[in-house]
């Protein structure tokens, strides 16, 4: 009784894994691009999250010798790339963008809460959100690689 | 009366006036995300409910330390468990926790009591970001406040050390565009029923290498539901011991504030079979 839950439950669980491994690695059918409103939601989104980096006195110094004009367009170029959306990212690769500025995941992690608060304030879905965040999360290890 | 109730009202409006405080101040919490550090297991670790997970206590990251304190109650049909804990995280690298635990033996009579030192180490990795997850290993040094109980049941000692290895990840968009964390811990252990009935015994003296695991799906970012899973080991032949399972939900009302609800499945207990019951726990993180 007790062995026949115990290999129920280690069933589940694996089986949960491996549901979670599979729907990762499928694409999904409508395209993130067009969920994230295209050119423009893109574009809405990143000009919101300027707002916010300009606001965070922790943060808002690495951009200090930073053009902003490219900086957007850049981002705006790399977000629409990664969702799938008709572009090509011709910026830095992120190592080399980021390189021994002194970042801390505390600084990521601030980012990632700015750019969810602006993407709920552009009214983006949770699952918009996620599936985004699922294409970003690799960006880290580039990002910190030469801190 | 009036004497023996005054404390317990005293304690309850510290509880009341710190929950506030949390709730208004919106005070320093660490930059990790929300629901990252998982909430206090009934050890004094950050888990979920009954294991350990990789993840350390609260949202502290890089330079930055946090501090959690945790409350817990479960009601099961022979005993009530009840647990109190801090927790300090030291830059997302060390988590130090303290831990009480008193078993009310409801049906029985009396109570067992029992301290927990615990010490969580994160090796490498990050629950979000890390293609691997997060890592971590972890002790956890118990001891019983009275032994009599557990000496006169055939364990061999009131005092043990478990030490574990933990592996969490977080799964982005995994199952309906919602985020599903899962959690596997190993665990060298000679407790029964988690220390509360000693160390060891004279069915098995030795520790057992035992397996936990956890699965989590975030409804929503505030929000988590999933199950639970601790494998136990069985070293008393005065009464047989059960694996432990739950059905947890988790609510994130802020970075400072969390309450746990859930419902376990304990098996036997000290001879009293079928312990099920619910689970009550309240963390504020500062």
């Amino acid at each position: 009784m007790l062995h026949r839950s115990r290999i129920m439950l280690i069933a589940v669980l694996s089986s949960a894994m491996l549901m979670a491994a599979g729907c990762t690695l499928r694409q999904s059918s409508p395209p993130l691009y067009a969920d994230l409103g295209g050119e423009s939601g893109i574009s809405a989104v990143v000009e919101n999250l300027m707002y916010r980096i300009a606001d965070d006195s922790h943060i808002v110094g690495f951009f200090a010798n930073t053009n902003i004009d490219l900086f957007v367009a850049s981002l705006e170029q790399q977000l629409c790339d990664i969702s799938d959306g008709p572009c090509d990212y011709q910026g830095p690769p992120m190592d080399r963008a980021h390189q021994h500025m002194g970042l801390d995941n505390s600084h990521f992690n601030r980012l990632v809460e700015h750019l969810d608060a602006a993407m709920i304030d552009e009214g983006l879905s949770l699952q918009t959100r996620n599936r985004l965040y699922a294409r970003l999360t690799p960006l880290h290890g580039e990002i910190m690689r030469l801190q | 009366m009036r004497v023996t109730r005054l404390p317990r009202y005293t304690l309850w409006r510290c509880v009341c006036a710190t929950l506030l405080t949390a709730l208004s101040l919106n005070v320093s919490a660490g930059s990790r995300l929300l629901g990252t550090g998982g909430v206090s297991q009934i050890e004094g670790a950050a888990g979920g409910g009954l294991s350990p997970w990789a993840v350390l206590a609260g949202t502290a990251s890089s330079g930055e330390v946090g501090l959690t304190t945790v409350g817990t109650r479960a009601w099961l049909n022979d005993y009530r468990l009840s647990v109190g804990g801090v927790g300090l995280n030291l830059h997302d690298r060390l988590e130090l926790s303290l831990a009480r635990q008193r078993l009310d033996l409801t049906t029985l009579g009396g109570k067992l009591e029992q301290n927990i030192a615990g010490g969580k180490l994160r090796l490498f990795g990050d629950l979000l970001y890390h293609p691997w997850g997060i890592w971590s290993l972890g002790l956890q040094h118990k001891w019983l406040e009275e032994g009599d109980l557990a000496r006169a049941i055939g364990a061999s000692d009131t005092r043990g050390t478990d030490i574990y290895l933990s592996g969490s990840k977080l799964w982005f968009s995994a199952i309906a565009g919602r985020n599903l964390v899962t959690n596997l811990t190993l665990r060298h252990s000679a407790a029964n029923q988690g220390g509360l009935l000693g160390y060891g015994g004279d069915q098995k003296d030795s520790a057992s290498l035992l397996v936990e695991g956890a699965v989590g799906l975030f409804i929503t970012p505030s929000w988590i539901i999933g199950t639970e899973y601790r494998q136990k080991p069985d070293n008393l032949s005065f009464a047989a011991e059960d694996d432990w399972q739950s059905l947890y939900s988790a609510y994130f009302f802020t970075k400072q504030v969390s309450v746990t609800a859930a419902w376990l499945e304990l098996g036997s207990i000290a001879g009293l079979n079928d312990q099920r019951g619910g689970y009550l726990s309240l963390q504020l993180a500062f």
